[in-house]
């Protein structure tokens, strides 16, 4: 292991040093604008296992690369709209952008899910020995796991065991480092339009209106469930709409027809909410499913054993899941919704018309 | 006295052993490397995924705190809010190790948890945000991923629910924001970054529920505003629309701020509270922080906000919030009659 003190006159030293240890598969420790991070070759197996080895313990454990700039990370991730606005703006900085991988690193460095994080540090040197290395470098804290975050080369030494200070090759110190945070991670994948667009389902001779009011579309809802048997079957309304569009002041109305005082409160971030109608024994489900990736992700939900008669099962972002609402088509009442902005503050709503 | 303690209520599996009001050790499924299925940035609320973390996330509290299971005098479980299907598994595990140990069962509402956050101590018995004294009444404003309610706590277990959101959370709001803004998931803390950059007057957002008397709010209308002239704006500005987002993401956060100071206000107004805490993973947000801690002392009111490490969800909020019951003894009598409460309120009184 060697330690070079960073100077202002002894940069070019530093990186020819660096890239040599990277070639070779070896570990680099390196500051950036949050803590000292450790760099291995993610493109190289035999450097990404060192690493591994180093950090201990996080097999299996996704890890983000630091690249110079946005031209080089095309090279290894789909950058969409999402990501591009993202690296336009606030890159370099202390934020790590997760994206669709482009398999170019090693699998051990992208998440399971096929997604890799990427970050430009907002630390000079850094960035010039990126571009020269002509790849991205491993861009984890240089902590092993559970220990604590780097600001000085000291928190490494004395948190590490000799074994594992033997298998880094190179440390570059820059003294204390700003007490930043580490980076805030963000993911850009989940806005892909295209995901989206082709779950879309389209209804032959909708049937149409035009919600001048959330008490409208509520009106919508409370009339189109007056006209369902319930308990003949499972009720499943599936939503499709823009943000705002009216999906959430829908399923209040729902809730209001079937007699739930409750509140009904926006089921984004617990993915659905439950509300139970003691006298009738009908449970109404309202879902979210924006956040899903896959639509398995739907079964984990417990939507198998939601869908039991006289159950109610109100679906926002319906779209995501269409083709296992598909699948069940027969066994459900299932109702198709899609909310659009109108002109002037009204929203047009079609609904598929089976029932009426 | 010994709790282990543990909180399922939604996408991380938290365990924690405290000593009293002492944190021994606080673990968060999302900060462990445990398999290599269960991690990534979107959360995946499935049952079997804290199935899965659920034991070596215990085995890990208790090997930090240095503390056998058998040591153990009393377990704690988060009962609701939350995902019926999460919580039914912390709930089935504390179940389980409270019978085979033998041992007291306390169950605690997550909200309630997020409230103690702020009574918590390190090992060495000191408050982890300074906190000198607690007074009641205390106001409480709890704003999370899927919570944003005003609190009045009278004394310790003693609440009255003045006002909570109609339709999306806080930080709800905040995640569909950043969608048409481009920012990706989750959005708090991206529009928290972009906003320290942008101007904060620049676009005037209606504040909701100014009208109205109650103390509840509402996104719904500002979400739709917002919306709006994003789309405006996109065709207004084209290739150069991202100039003007750090001046959204301040406007939004502002308008966010002023929506809940408005209604704080009026409660203080009316309730006059000694203090005023926050809870909840939006409250990590500084710029929120920042605008209550200077209303606070405009209005000579204690401000009390939780160590950041502590805001979102964790199990260490439990155990000590079950410790205070604990010494209330409000004990589980029956517990294999004990259900997961999903839509529980911070004012309801659970009997098991």
């Amino acid at each position: 292991m060697e330690t070079i003190k960073l100077s202002d006159t002894n940069q070019e030293e530093v990186i020819t040093k660096s890239i040599n240890t990277l070639n070779s598969g070896g570990l680099v420790v390196y500051p950036t604008e949050t803590c000292y991070g450790i760099a291995a070759d993610p493109t190289s197996k035999k450097a990404v296992e060192k690493l591994l080895k180093y950090k201990k313990k996080r097999e299996g454990k996704a890890i983000s690369v630091a690249v110079c700039d946005k031209k080089m990370a095309k090279e290894y991730v789909e950058i969409n709209e999402t990501a591009e606005n993202i690296y336009n703006n606030y890159l370099p900085g202390p934020i790590t952008v997760v994206s669709k991988s482009k398999g170019k690193v090693d699998k051990m460095v992208e998440a399971e899910d096929g997604t890799l994080g990427i970050r430009i540090p907002k630390y000079d040197i850094i960035l010039k020995l990126i571009k020269k290395f002509g790849k991205p470098i491993t861009a984890t804290s240089a902590n092993a796991s559970y220990k604590k975050t780097p600001y000085t080369i000291k928190d490494i030494l004395n948190n590490t065991s000799k074994r594992q200070q033997d298998l880094i090759n190179l440390i570059i110190d820059a003294g204390k480092l700003l007490k930043n945070k580490p980076s805030t991670v963000i993911n850009t994948t989940l806005n892909e339009i295209k995901i989206l667009r082709e779950g879309d389902v389209n209804l032959k001779s909708p049937k149409l209106l035009i919600s001048k009011s959330e008490r409208e579309t509520k009106d919508l809802a409370n009339s189109l469930l007056k006209n369902i048997d319930i308990g003949k079957k499972p009720i499943v309304f599936a939503l499709q709409g823009e943000l705002g569009t009216g999906k959430t002041q829908f399923a209040k109305g729902l809730a209001k027809s079937l007699g739930i005082e409750q509140n009904v409160r926006s089921p984004t971030f617990f993915l659905v909410r439950e509300y139970d109608i003691k006298e009738k024994n009908i449970k109404l489900f309202h879902l979210d499913t924006y956040r899903m990736f896959k639509q398995e992700e739907f079964d984990d939900l417990g939507f198998k054993n939601m869908i039991e008669k006289p159950n109610i099962i109100v679906i926002e972002w319906a779209e995501k899941v269409s083709k296992i609402l598909r699948e069940t088509r027969d066994s459900v009442e299932l109702i198709w919704i899609k909310l659009y902005y109108h002109e002037k503050n009204t929203r047009k709503i079609e609904y598929s018309d089976k029932i009426l | 006295m010994k709790i282990l303690a543990v909180d399922t209520s939604c996408d991380e599996t938290s365990a924690s052993v405290c000593n009293n009001d002492m944190i021994l050790s606080n673990i968060v499924s999302s900060q462990v490397d445990l398999h290599k299925k269960w991690r990534g940035v979107v959360p995946i609320i499935a049952k079997r995924a804290h199935q899965e973390r659920i034991d070596p996330v215990i085995e890990l509290a208790l090997k930090r705190a240095k503390t056998k299971i058998e040591d153990i005098d009393v377990f704690a479980v988060t009962v609701g809010p939350g995902l019926a299907i999460a919580l039914e598994v912390g709930i089935e595990k504390i179940k389980e190790l409270s019978i085979k140990h033998k041992k007291t069962l306390v169950l605690v509402n997550h909200m309630e948890g997020h409230i103690y956050s702020n009574f918590t101590k390190n090992s060495k018995n000191n408050y982890f945000n300074n906190l000198k004294s607690i007074k009641f009444p205390l106001l409480c404003v709890l704003v999370s991923g899927g919570h944003t309610e005003i609190v009045l706590m009278k004394d310790h277990g003693k609440y009255e629910l003045l006002g909570q959101t109609l339709d999306d959370a806080v930080g709800e709001a905040f995640d569909k924001i950043a969608r048409p803004l481009m920012l990706g998931y989750p959005g708090g803390p991206i529009i928290e970054e972009f906003a320290k950059k942008g101007n904060s007057e620049k676009f005037k957002l209606p504040i909701p529920m100014q009208r109205r008397s109650d103390y509840n709010f509402s996104y719904s209308g500002l979400k739709t505003e917002c919306f709006v002239r994003i789309k405006n704006l996109k065709k207004e500005f084209g290739e150069n629309f991202h100039n003007i987002v750090p001046d959204f993401c301040a406007s939004f956060q502002k308008t966010i701020s002023d929506s809940l100071i408005f209604k704080v206000k009026k409660v203080i107004e009316k309730y006059k509270p000694k203090q005023l805490l926050l809870g909840g993973g939006v409250v990590v947000n500084n710029y929120i922080r920042k605008r209550f801690r200077e209303e606070m002392k405009k209005l000579n009111i204690d401000f009390i906000a939780p160590n950041k490490k502590l805001c979102g969800d964790n199990a260490a909020m439990i155990g000590v919030c079950a410790y205070y019951k604990i010494i209330r003894k409000e004990f589980v009598k029956n517990i294999e009659k004990v259900d997961r409460l999903p839509n529980i309120e911070i004012n309801q009184k659970v009997s098991y």
